[in-house]
């Protein structure tokens, strides 16, 4: 289990709001950021994204 | 011309400064006493990750001038007309729910686990299939006790807020590292002293590191049935 740091769990939990929060209203269009659409990013996939970011780093740091 | 949707409000607008996503318009769009603040989109254009943060911002810019419920981000609208329909269609639940969430503003807290999981002790001397089944058991187990621990965490919260029900929303065990996800709906004037609360009360669990944001927008508080 990889830990989050405080400042992770921030921001996963506005994106999460963002994301997944909010009045949804009918007609909505579906958006996309780099072909995944936005309305179906999960909390999981976000922390998915962050273990990502952070292996990146881990690969240039080294 | 598209509109990226922002919050809803009761009318009559506050006065804002009409700049919304990237510089773009922002504007307002009312039926029946209900309306949209949006931004005037051009359709060719990709939202991206900064954009989800600048509609953040100005939802709690909104907020902060009005009553308001966030929209969802991403949401939009190929015309005006189309999005006052949406309003029309949903008037009476979206009344409720602004007067639910007015003068008041989210504080969310989140419990991180501070160790993994301890591995399950087995007997080396079993074979391959039983190992297999006590490993699985053992890490239910692990899963439903920590369940049990998160829930007892949240029900702790809630006794020492003194706080209805209906004004906190929580899950737990969202991934492995988040023990609880937990928001509460406070009064604005009020909110900086239940954070500091919810600090204070979270700092004794030993098992876990509190990390509580906020105050928010009411983005949990505002869905609509």
């Amino acid at each position: 289990m990889r830990k989050l740091n405080p400042e992770d769990a921030s921001l996963l939990e506005l994106v999460d709001r963002l994301l997944n929060k909010g009045v949804v209203l009918a007609g909505e269009a579906t958006i996309s950021v780099a072909g995944v659409d936005l309305i179906y990013l999960g909390l999981n996939l976000v922390l998915g994204a962050v273990e990502t970011f952070e292996k990146a780093q881990e690969r240039r740091a080294s | 011309m598209t509109l990226i949707a922002h919050a809803i409000a009761a009318a009559p607008p506050a006065s804002l400064p009409h700049r919304g996503l990237r510089g773009r318009p922002l504007s307002w769009s009312e039926t029946g006493g209900l309306g949209l603040w949006s931004t005037e989109w051009d359709p060719d254009v990709k939202l991206e990750r900064p954009d989800a943060l600048e509609h953040h911002q100005l939802v709690e810019r909104i907020c902060a001038a009005q009553t308001c419920l966030p929209v969802r981000f991403g949401t939009a609208f190929e015309t005006s007309d189309a999005a006052l329909e949406s309003l029309d269609k949903r008037a009476a639940a979206l009344r409720a729910a602004l007067a639910r969430v007015a003068g008041k503003s989210e504080v969310a807290l989140t419990l991180l686990w501070r160790e993994a999981p301890a591995p399950a002790a087995l007997q080396s001397a079993v074979g391959p299939g039983r190992r297999y089944m006590e490993q699985r058991r053992a890490e239910y187990g692990a899963r439903e006790g920590r369940r049990l621990r998160a829930e007892a965490m949240v029900e702790e919260l809630i006794v020492e807020l003194a706080i209805e029900r209906p004004l906190v929303w929580y899950e737990t065990g969202t991934s492995a590292s988040v023990a609880v996800s937990l928001a509460v709906l406070v009064p604005t004037e009020q909110a900086l002293e239940r954070k500091a609360q919810l600090e204070r009360i979270a700092a004794r669990f030993s098992d876990v590191a509190p990390v509580v944001n906020g105050p928010w927008p009411p983005y949990t508080f505002a869905r609509i049935e």
